[in-house]
């Protein structure tokens, strides 16, 4: 009886082992240098480090894993350390339903819910700096679905707080919640797709506050900020991402395109119907250690200016052509040199501006996405 | 007439419900695809990759999110292999059958001991793994052991077919128990040759055999071959030369082909596994196809 207790201990114990992973420790580090401020943020001129990373994965019992990430930013005027997600996700509902709490990056776009360390661009596209602060975190509830059609279909849901959208609280309790869908397959060996769209509801403001003069001016366009510079109450987005592979072998050579468009209506705090933007990027690897690629984008604003004596708003236009070449030398180093350039109509703040940009991973790496 | 119709109709419902309720398991590497066609006659089998994929790195594409959904058992290598990219389908997939730590979720180098583990540190730039090199499915005795394992997993899952999976298992320990016999003699002959090679992929297999991996045109584990690597292996070549360099299918073989015109050495490029698509579509026809060719080389 003794003995049968005993190994009946002792299988539980070693399904227990099977079951609990190790903490997966991960780092990311950071350093670039850019030539001028150019608009809408991203990275700042000089020397400096955006997005370094300090990752913590854990398995919970089997049941949820458990994520962690510490994003730090450093540059010439400016340093800062965010808790960027702290959630439960979890892996044992049936199915097909996942459900995630705490704080973590909203699913919605292509690029929202992906590390930026993955991104083939030194800075995120135009619209997610105009409209979602670059990416969109927040502490909330997230809800998703896969279909069991052949065919992948993915639907999911959150709702936030809505205090990590703009620079300043949200005025509701759930003050944004988020809508999305994807399908996804391939086309015979080579290539696949995915295409979605979503919607974000932004209750942060309400429709009639308008933003005030003093505060609007605040916005250093060339600085750093973290939350939405141009919002409203509905944010539209709609994706499609294409990538090929020879033999879908995407170690050799691979080419990625994707493309998004925004669009905002019931704009807060300015007087113009909507803002919209889009981008279309390109990026061509082409043997194991080197790729190239171009990106084109652009954002339909508007900007307050003083004119004999009144405020008046005028739409403004920003469109930014970035070209980069990178070179990855080993797994898990990378060396980016990109040059930007931007166009803008009654805009302030545009330039152009080469940027080099080093990124080196140690410990555990997450698996990327699609 | 009616009768024949009825007929028909019954028979067209009972394989709808067959199809239904058929195993369905999803394999990261082709090999595992081939061994379990030959465990699970019944089954329906997916390879996330095939023969001319690196599985070091697989894009975690939507189609393959929504086959490892439809899984009751998902088979790896594992030791590493997948964790750029297998993490990310379990977790948009949301499948509880075959998360880590399920019975679903056979990761086949728990079973084996592995070769060339190395000492990782934090702060290494290495790509190497600690658990040592996943492509065990070239040495004969372990896929002997892992398709025990597998069949014992399939056994205690679909426990309702039991004895299908154990007589498939029987077949098959036979078959390879007398293909095993002339892989011995054929790799008699091989012992000791003296062979370059790029990445780890046939390292079992020359183990196996007891042939020697002397040099390797990656200068690091992970890292693609350069020039200078190979121009100084080149120099090595000519003091010494090698019995062959050896590339696999999925790999850029560049430099072992400008190795092998610059001294003469015979460069073979050989699948790393088995080509579900093609002639060599098991595990069997593999071992005759890669000893055959390196009887070559002598």
């Amino acid at each position: 009886m003794k003995r049968k207790a005993l190994a009946l201990a002792t299988a539980v114990l070693c399904s227990q082992a099977n079951v609990v992973n190790a903490l997966e420790v991960g780092v990311i580090l950071d350093a670039y240098h850019k030539s001028e401020n150019t608009a809408l943020g991203g990275r700042s001129e000089g020397f400096g480090s955006s997005h370094s990373e300090l990752s913590l994965s854990q398995d919970v019992a089997g049941f949820a894993t458990a994520q962690l990430a510490l994003i730090g930013e450093w540059n010439e005027q400016d340093r800062d350390l965010q808790l960027e997600e702290a959630y439960l996700q979890s892996s044992a509902l049936p199915e097909g339903l996942n459900i995630t709490a705490g704080r973590f990056l909203a699913d919605i776009g292509y690029l929202n819910a992906t590390h930026s360390h993955s991104d083939n661009f030194s800075e995120r596209p135009l619209l997610y700096r105009a409209f979602l602060g670059g990416h969109y975190f927040d502490d909330g509830v997230g809800v998703s679905w896969l279909a069991s059609t052949d065919r992948y279909w993915r639907l999911s849901a959150g709702a936030f707080t809505g205090d990590k959208l703009g620079e300043e609280d949200s005025e509701s309790g759930i003050g944004t919640w988020t809508l999305s869908t994807e399908f996804g397959d391939d086309i015979g060996n080579n290539a696949s797709w995915q295409m979605g769209a979503s919607y974000l509801r932004n209750n942060t403001q309400s429709s009639d506050h308008h933003e005030d003069e003093d505060d609007h001016e605040e916005h250093d366009h060339a600085g750093h900020s973290h939350g939405a510079e141009y919002q409203g109450k509905n944010l539209y987005l709609a994706d499609l991402v294409w990538k090929w592979a020879p033999q879908g072998n995407n170690r050799q050579q691979q080419v990625k395109l994707a493309a998004e468009y925004a669009y905002v209506d019931n704009v807060y705090g300015a007087e113009v119907g909507h803002f919209d933007g889009w981008y279309l990027s390109g990026v061509y690897q082409f043997n194991e250690n080197w790729s190239t690629g171009i990106r084109r984008g652009r954002v339909n604003l508007a900007e307050e200016h003083e004119h004999a004596g009144e405020h008046e708003w005028e739409s403004s236009r920003l469109t930014e052509t970035s070209v980069m070449l990178s070179w990855q030398p080993t797994h898990t180093q990378r060396l980016r040199l990109e040059y930007k350039q931007q166009d803008a109509d009654h805009m302030e703040g545009a330039d152009n501006a080469i940027t080099l940009h080093y990124q080196i991973g140690f410990g555990a790496h997450a698996a990327h996405g699609f | 007439m009616l009768r024949t119709a009825s007929k028909l109709l019954a028979l067209s419902l009972l394989a709808l419900v067959n199809t239904a309720q058929a195993f369905t398991i999803f394999t990261c590497e082709p090999e595992w695809a081939a061994l379990s066609k030959e465990l699970a006659p019944g089954a329906k089998v997916f390879s996330a990759t095939h023969v001319y994929q690196d599985p070091h790195y697989i894009e975690a594409r939507p189609s393959l999110i929504s086959k490892i959904a439809k899984a009751d058992l998902v088979i790896c290598s594992g030791a590493g292999l997948e964790a750029g990219w297998l993490p990310a389908l379990q977790k948009r997939a949301a499948n509880r059958k075959v998360v880590n730590g399920a019975d679903g979720m056979l990761y086949l180098s728990q079973f084996v001991a592995t070769i060339e583990k190395h000492k990782t540190k934090f702060f290494s730039t290495e790509h190497v793994h600690p658990e040592g090199n996943p492509h065990f499915h070239l040495d004969p005795n372990r896929v002997s052991k892992l398709a025990r394992v597998i069949s014992q997993r399939l056994q205690t899952l679909d426990s309702g077919s039991r004895l299908i999976y154990q007589q498939a298992l029987a077949e098959w320990q036979k078959n390879w128990q007398q293909s095993q016999q002339r892989w011995q003699q054929q790799a008699a002959t091989l012992k000791g040759l003296p062979v370059v090679v790029q990445h780890t992929s046939f390292s079992y297999l020359i183990n196996w055999t007891g042939m020697e991996a002397i040099a390797d045109l990656e200068p690091e584990p992970g890292v693609p071959p350069t020039m200078a690597h190979a121009q100084s292996l080149i120099d090595d070549a000519r003091q010494d030369p090698p019995a062959a360099i050896l590339t696999n299918w999925y790999q850029n073989d560049r430099a072992a082909r400008w190795m092998s015109d610059k001294t003469d050495v015979k460069h073979l490029n050989l699948p790393a596994t088995v080509d579900l698509k093609g002639d060599i579509n098991n595990l069997q026809r593999l071992f005759d196809h890669l000893l055959s060719q390196l009887q070559e080389i002598q």
